[in-house]
């Protein structure tokens, strides 16, 4: 009996070593990377090659069979299986499929450091050299390299935070949308005096706070100028002007609704697409998720705040994702053809016109006449939105070491100087000014 | 010839012996594929997370060995230790409120039933009912009913006159972790009260009539003779609790989100762990680290769970 089980033991020891020898640190650029492109893989010709495709948007699926079932038509040989996952899962998933080398051909990127990291672990093909790419803005492509400043992912669309109004309660009151600081305080005393609440926030999930403050925040900091000096190390997070911009966010919070840190962004929609609250503080990605909710509802978009009277309203944008091909894919070519697509002005105006979104790619024209105003709007004037462009780094990223510290404001266990405080701390672990 | 029959004999019993361990082997076998389960589920998982610990790593890579740096790292490098320590604090009052709102209530609950009373099913049936739901759904429905706006409990409390004690309750770092442990007492009142029962229906009825006769009280009985011979099934529902209490993790999840809101307030040691590990993209730096932790969870809980039982076993034989 003790033998057989020493020999269970060592069977089992030998299938763990055996596992252990194909772990992680042997698959990026080794192996996996190795029959990414080998001849046996390639499929004989006339037969059928499916990709698999990765998304965190599952809201997204009817709109993705319609423009796969486009690029199907042009290329009947390859079949797009299009594979959304839960967005706050979305990392995970990717994560393991990666590692794991195999499943997954095109995967969903979040931009910036997102695919950065990933790009430099070597899990992705560069994407160059495909039909369309270089079309692309610059700035926009700066959200998909690796740090070798290889592009790794078709930039998807261009996100900017916004204030949503409703200009039916708005005219109602006899009031106008405000448009700098002073402005908007006004508005929302004069809103609360009527028993309406100015501003649907939600905090219990702190990444809407620094979307928030991104609105708001922008003409404290002094937009661009102060970034620029923040990257080149001539400013930091504790200045003056920062920690203002976090003073307008606790000065902002009478008007967010009763206990708003308790609540779901789900709960401030429904105050404001039910009319109780006048404005919401959001990505313009919501849009659409308003026009489902109440079609009648009136719904107009304010872009940031002016420094001062008659001066510019910049709106903040970001790129919010990209498409990339896996290394591991046993199709780079047929993965090839769908980035073309992609990156193609057919693809970026079904994309913008089926999910009221502005497309990354050139020479699209947003059909949707809110949308077609954030376009408008951004080639105004157009301030990144600062946390995620530049300090989407660090363990935990200084992204959500600001939210998180924010939402401690909010709760009453951190002053304004701390939360500053703590972001450069956060910052100052991994940040490197550019010279 | 007496000598031949003996040696043919104990042939006859070894070789007999030998078809019996033969049998034996065998279903040993049968054992190979739970086994194998246990150990690609179970024991692979404890020991690369063992192994990836001592490593560093470069964003989803594997690169150096670093020894017991990312250990180091996790106990003395800010913001790790604080997250660390803050996260193992409210571990700690998760599990005293367990006891105090989970195991104290579900034994006075086990008591009741266990008396001659009627309905008895029914009262095990409707405690036990919540253990049906997964956490998962437990936690979305209380999410719904601890809302601020619109949520079922402020809304009765501001309907019967006690608008004073309406709250945020998952809002507050005052109530979060709180009301969090009382939903999970709640989830797991059930399993508490039939483990309890199972240990108080095995006392002998015929003690409790010899205590009767000597003249002992209901409290005397009850502290002198219940609950040390309940204390089998009050040590089994300590230690899973104390298990339960550490690598508790879905129902804060599903309740504050990965963040463990409101900054932190709610955060343990398991949904730091899963930030840390999977929190970013790539997992970053923060894959040696996560796996540190769960190292440290691993041998927290296994090396607690082991004084506990060590201590109950002789709180046992003491009696």
């Amino acid at each position: 009996m003790r033998r057989v089980g020493i020999w269970l033991i060592a069977v089992a020891l030998l299938s763990v070593l055996a596992a252990c020898s194909g772990s992680p640190s042997s698959a990026p650029g080794g192996s996996t990377a190795g029959t990414a492109q080998t001849p046996s893989a390639e499929p004989a010709k006339g037969e059928t090659v499916e990709l698999v495709m990765y998304s965190w948007r599952p809201e997204d699926k009817e709109a993705y069979a319609k423009f796969i079932a486009a690029f199907e038509q042009l290329h009947p040989n390859i079949k797009v299986s299009f594979k959304p996952f839960k967005s706050t899962e979305y990392n995970t998933i990717l994560s393991n499929s990666l590692t794991a080398g195999s499943g997954v051909d095109i995967v969903q990127l979040r931009p910036y450091s997102g695919t950065t990291s990933i790009a430099d672990a070597g899990y992705l093909l560069p994407l160059d050299d495909v039909k369309g790419v270089q079309d692309i803005p610059k700035a926009y492509l700066d959200a998909a390299r690796g740090s070798d400043q290889k592009v790794y992912g078709v930039p998807l669309s261009i996100n900017s935070a916004v204030i949503f109004y409703n200009p039916k309660l708005f005219a109602d009151n006899g009031l106008q949308p405000p448009r700098t600081w002073d402005e908007l305080l006004q508005v929302c005393k004069a809103l609360q005096a009527k028993g309406i609440v100015p501003i649907a926030q939600a905090g219990k999930a702190a990444y809407l706070l620094s979307i928030t403050h991104s609105v708001i925040g922008t003409s404290a900091y002094g937009g661009n100028e102060y970034v620029e000096k923040l990257l080149s190390g001539e400013a930091t997070l504790t200045d003056a002007f920062f920690k203002e911009s976090i003073r307008r966010m606790q000065e902002l919070a009478p008007f967010f609704p009763p206990d708003f840190i308790a609540i779901d962004d789900k709960d401030a929609q429904v105050l404001f697409s039910t009319g109780k609250a006048a404005m919401y503080i959001n990505g313009s990605y919501r849009l659409e998720t308003f026009e489902k909710q109440n079609p009648d509802l009136p719904i107009d978009i304010l872009p940031g705040l002016a420094k001062e009277q008659g001066g510019d309203t910049p709106i903040i944008n970001w790129v919010d994702g990209a498409y990339g091909i896996a290394k591991a894919t046993k199709h780079p070519d047929e993965a090839k053809a769908f980035m073309e697509f992609l990156a193609s002005r057919e693809f970026g105006q079904m994309f913008s016109d089926d999910l009221s979104r502005l497309s990354a790619i050139t020479g699209v024209t947003p059909k949707h006449p809110l949308v077609q105003k954030v376009a408008q709007l951004s080639d105004k004037s157009m301030v990144p939105f600062l946390m995620l462009v530049h300090f989407g780094e660090g363990t935990p990223t200084t992204k959500t070491t600001f939210e998180d510290s924010l939402q401690g404001m909010y709760i009453g266990k951190l002053t304004v100087d701390k939360v500053a405080e703590d972001t450069q701390a956060s910052a100052g672990k991994w940040f490197k000014p550019k010279k | 010839m007496p000598v031949m029959e003996k040696s043919s004999e104990v042939q006859r019993k070894t070789s007999g012996s030998r078809r019996g361990s033969w049998k034996k082997h065998l279903v040993h076998l049968f054992l190979l594929p739970a086994l194998l389960f246990y150990v690609w589920f179970q024991v692979y998982p404890i020991f690369s997370a063992f192994l990836n610990s001592f490593f560093s790593w470069d964003g989803l890579r594997r690169s150096s060995f670093i020894g017991l740096e990312n250990f180091v790292r996790l106990f003395t490098e800010s913001p790790y230790k604080e997250f660390f320590f803050r996260g193992l604090g409210h571990n700690v009052i998760f599990f005293i409120g367990i006891v105090l709102s989970k195991l104290v209530v579900a034994f006075i609950l086990a008591l009741f039933i266990n008396s001659k009373i009627r309905g008895k099913e029914f009262f095990k049936m409707v405690i036990f009912m919540p253990k049906l739901l997964s956490v998962i759904v437990v936690g979305f429905l209380f999410s719904l009913i601890l809302n601020p706006t619109y949520g079922a409990l402020n809304t009765f409390l501001k309907f019967i006159g006690l608008e004073e004690w309406a709250r945020p309750w998952l809002g507050s770092p005052d109530t979060a972790l709180y009301t969090v442990i009382l939903v999970n007492s709640w989830y797991g009142l059930g399993f508490a009260v039939l483990i309890f029962l199972a240990g108080l229906q095995a006392i002998p009825a015929e003690i409790y009539d010899a205590a009767k006769i000597d003249g002992a009280s209901g409290l005397t009985m009850l502290w002198r003779m219940t609950v040390p011979l309940a204390m089998p099934s009050i040590m089994v529902m300590t230690i899973l609790s104390f298990i339960g209490a550490f690598e508790t993790f879905e129902l804060i999840f599903a309740m504050q989100g990965s963040q463990a809101g409101p900054y932190y307030s709610t955060d343990v040691l398991a949904t730091y762990f899963y930030r840390l590990a999977f929190g970013t993209v790539a997992g970053g730096e923060s894959i040696g680290l996560g796996s540190a932790l769960a190292v440290v969870l691993f041998l927290m809980i296994s090396s607690a769970t082991a004084i506990l039982l060590f201590f109950f076993r002789r709180k046992e034989y003491e009696q």
